[in-house]
Formats: C-alpha cells, structure tokens, sequence
C-alpha cells in the first residue's frame, strides 16, 4: 500500500530529514514510526500527506507516485486519508457535531448522510452526548477521540496519526490506542508517529525507528 | 455545485458578520469609490441631455446684403433646401426683422423710429437636424454660404456647443479617473479584509485542504464574501446618490435647470444603476479572489 525507494528529503543544503528510506507498509497493517524529536517522523508524515515532496527517490501510496499527482488529483489522493495530530486541530467556533461533520460538508456529501454519519462516529468514540458542546469544554482525551471520530467520518483507507497522545496521560494514551487498534481491525492502514516507546511496546505493533535520517525496523 | 454555493453562501454571511467592523469598512471603500462614479455619470448624463436638447434647437442666421437680388435669394434657398444637415428654412424680411426687434426690445422701439431707414438685414433662419448639430455638416454648408453672392454674412455659433460637448468629455475622463482610483482602493481593502478573515480561518482551511475540499469549498466562501461586500457597498452607494439627489433637486438642480433652459434633470437610468451594482460585485469578487488565490 506504502512504498518507498530511497526516499530522501533535505531541506537545507546536506541536511537529511529523511534519507535513503526504503520500507513497503501492507494494506491493513499497523505501524509506529518512533525516533527522537527532529528524527523526521513529521516529515514522513507530510511526504505521506503530500504537504511536501521528496528531495530524492520514489514514494508510492495505492500504487501511485505521489510526486506525480497533479494538485486535482492530491484532493482526490488526500479523501481517501485520515489524519490526527497531536493537538487535536479541532475549530473552535464548532460544536462537536460541526467538527465531525465538517470534512463531509467540505466534500459536499448529503446533509441526511452527514448527520447519520456523524451521530455514528460519535457513538463509536462515545461522545454522542457531547455533540452540541464546543471543544474548549472537553477535556484533552475527549478532544483527541473527537478528531479521531472526524478522521475516521469519511471511511479513509489510510489513517496518519502524528504524536496523537503527545498530550495525553498513560491511561488516556492506551485508550486512544485501543481505537486505533480496532479502527485497524477493520481493515483501515493505520501509520503512527510518536516518541513514546513505552505505548509502542504495549501496544506491540510494527515500529520503525528513525534517527538522524536513518531507519532501522523495531522501536 | 448547489452544495459548494451553499457552503461558499453560508460561510461568506457567517465572516462577514463575524468580520463586521473591517467588513464595513471595504464596504464603505466601494460605497464611496461607486457614489463618486454614480455622481459623475449623473452629472454627465444630464449634460449630455443638455447638449443633446440645445443641438436640436441650434440654428443658423444667413444675413442677406440689401441689395441681393431675387436670382441671388434662389441660389441661396437652393443651398438651404431641407437634406440630412438642414430641417427647414424660413425666409425673414428686413420689416419682419424690425418688427421682431421692436417687440423683443420694446424699451428701444421709439429710438428704433427715430432712424431714416431700418438697419436690420433680411434673413434666412435655418433650423438644422438634431444630430448635425455638431457635424462638420454644418461647417461646410457655414462655409459654402458665405461663397455666395448676396450674403453679407452666416452666423452659425457653435462654440457653445463645442465647449459643453469638451466639458462633459472632461467631466467623464476626470470622474472615471477619480473612480477608478478609487475602484482600485476599493479592491484592495476588499482584498485586506477577505484576507484578515482568510487569517482567521487558516485552521479550517488547513483542514479542508488536509481532507482534499475542493478549491471550490476553499476559495469561494471569501470570493463571495468578497461579491457581497462590493453589492452592499453598490446598495449604499446607489442609495445616498438618490437621496443626495432628491435633497439637491428642489432647491439646487431645477432652478439651474430652468436657468440654462433644460427641461428636467433626472436619475442615473435603470441600466447605469444596475450596471453600478453588478461594477461593485465585480470588484468585491476580484478582491475575494486575489485574496484566496494563495490558499
């Protein structure tokens, strides 16, 4: 599903953010990239979302070469991904429900779909009864299982997660993982980026570590 | 797209009311740059109303010597027969002359009786086509006249003319100048103002673009928010020139109207006020788009 071929990014002169990365990620599998901060987890991240392109090499997402994507067909490329980040990035002037519902909104997908839609992914992050409040009143757990609910609401293939219990105590941390694990037992590719070995080793996935532009497979 | 203009509908209302202190002020801008050019295209219109009425009134004076001779008079009223410059002509005597004189200038009449004969020459009064009113038509013809034997001299003053004809052509260069600098200002602070609510939205529209929204969804809440501002700055504009124009018309325009022998001053016609409208939408909307062009 994920493929790269010497997949490199520098973004000052001999500066390696990435270098010379060569891993394939199955369709339904899940994987934890992990290193130290500034190892270049985010910028896999941005490569994977298309935010930003390889300075050298290949990377092959559903078959196809991101670098070639014309910028219609990175829109289409990008409804078939979930993302998650570490703070959440959820709009304030929302309600929950509006947060949720929104990525639907923006693809013009039916008001009756939307509301269905939304009210489910709502129960499954059991948050349902929270749908009118905003999101300065929920807690940071709450807030993270919202952005989950909005990146899973559109059915994507592919869920890129970067640091999503950055900001999250232990207990609240396993419990966002538990979605991811059973966001993934339903087939969904699942690509987590995070410092935390200790929730790497409890959740006992396929790591990849980086360092210095460098990769080796565990965490 | 009905869902797109809903969305682009929908959220353009929502900034511009959160935005509603700077959203007043690019409306305001326009309203301004478009009660300017409202008020040129108002004056101008009438002037040429004006110019039009007096060029159907202009006429021209063919003095006759007093001893031109019936042969002389028939090749002149050969000149002066009715064509594409000329509408009629009508011959006035040296006593019809006097007699018009006597009643124009009563206080004069007894002095004009003291004199051994009447100074006033015979005349042709040639009454030309509306739209030769200004042609080179009439110059010719002017020219061709004074040729003849038997006139003594063609009075045809067109200056007056030519000069309201060079005014309103001043007048309009000068306010379209003056609007479209102030068009340009408009656009700008449209732009500003679209791209401070641009500011404050950069999340959503991070996300947006994160799930892969069309530009659609992206762009087109601000490029109609950006037609909405210049349509209610056209509304505002459009409105304080008829009310401006209304308080004017009583005590100011009609009496100068009557002054200048003008039939009536009036409003910008329907087009002009809808072409105002939809001129303040364009400009909203080219604000909105530059301002969203780097989203």
């Amino acid at each position: 599903m994920i493929e790269t071929s010497h997949l490199s990014k520098v973004y000052r002169e001999g500066v390696y953010a990435i270098r010379d990365l060569s891993i394939n990620i199955e369709k339904g599998e899940f994987l934890f990239i992990t290193g130290p901060s500034g190892s270049g987890k985010s910028t896999l991240l941005k490569l994977l979302l298309r935010e930003e392109l390889p300075s050298d090499g290949q990377l092959k997402v559903f078959g196809r070469n991101l670098s070639d994507l014309t910028s219609r067909q990175v829109q289409e490329y990008r409804r078939s991904l979930g993302f998650i980040f570490q703070d959440f990035r959820l709009i304030p002037r929302f309600t929950v429900f509006q947060n949720v519902a929104f990525v639907m909104r923006v693809l013009g997908v039916p008001p009756a779909v939307q509301q269905r839609k939304t009210f489910q992914m709502l129960k499954w992050v059991g948050l349902q009864h929270r749908m009118n409040a905003n999101p300065q009143e929920l807690s940071g757990g709450e807030q993270q299982r919202i952005a989950i609910a909005r990146a899973l609401v559109n059915d994507p293939q592919l869920v890129l997660a970067d640091e999503p219990t950055g900001n999250l105590d232990p207990d609240l941390s396993l419990e966002i993982m538990n979605m991811f694990r059973e966001m993934n037992s339903r087939g969904t590719t699942v690509v987590v980026a995070t410092h935390d070995r200790e929730l790497i080793r409890r959740v006992g996935r396929r790591a990849i570590t980086l360092e210095h532009g460098h990769f080796s497979e565990g965490a | 797209m009905k869902h797109a203009l809903n969305y682009a509908f929908d959220e353009a209302i929502t900034s511009l009311w959160r935005g509603r202190r700077s959203g007043f002020l690019s409306t305001a801008t326009i309203g301004v740059a478009l009660f300017v050019l409202g008020g040129f295209l108002l004056a101008t219109s009438n002037l040429q109303r004006l110019g039009d009425q007096w060029s159907r009134s202009a006429e021209m004076s063919v003095y006759l010597n007093d001893d031109a001779t019936a042969g002389q008079k028939l090749a002149i009223e050969g000149l002066l027969k009715a064509g594409p410059v000329i509408a009629g002509a009508e011959f006035v005597s040296k006593a019809q002359a006097l007699e018009r004189f006597k009643q124009t200038f009563a206080d004069l009449a007894s002095t004009v009786g003291t004199l051994d004969s009447n100074p006033l020459p015979a005349s042709y009064e040639v009454r030309l086509q509306p739209q030769a009113g200004t042609s080179t038509g009439v110059d010719e013809l002017a020219q061709q006249l004074r040729g003849v034997a038997g006139v003594a001299d063609v009075r045809y003053d067109r200056q007056w003319l030519d000069r309201l004809t060079s005014t309103i052509g001043i007048v309009r260069i000068v306010g379209l100048a003056l609007a479209g600098v102030l068009i340009v200002a408009a656009a700008l602070t449209v732009a500003t103002v679209v791209r401070l609510a641009l500011h404050a939205r950069r999340d959503e529209i991070e996300i947006m673009q994160l799930v892969g929204a069309p530009q659609a969804y992206v762009r087109g809440p601000f490029v109609v928010e950006g037609i909405l501002q210049g349509g209610i700055g056209a509304i505002v504009a459009l409105v304080l020139l008829s009310v401006t124009y209304l308080l004017m018309r009583g005590p100011y325009l009609m009496p100068l109207a009557e002054a200048v022998n003008f039939s009536s001053v009036s409003f910008l016609s329907a087009g002009w006020c809808f072409l105002l409208l939809v001129g303040g939408m364009v400009v909203g909307c080219l604000g909105g788009f530059v301002a969203s062009g780097r989203t």
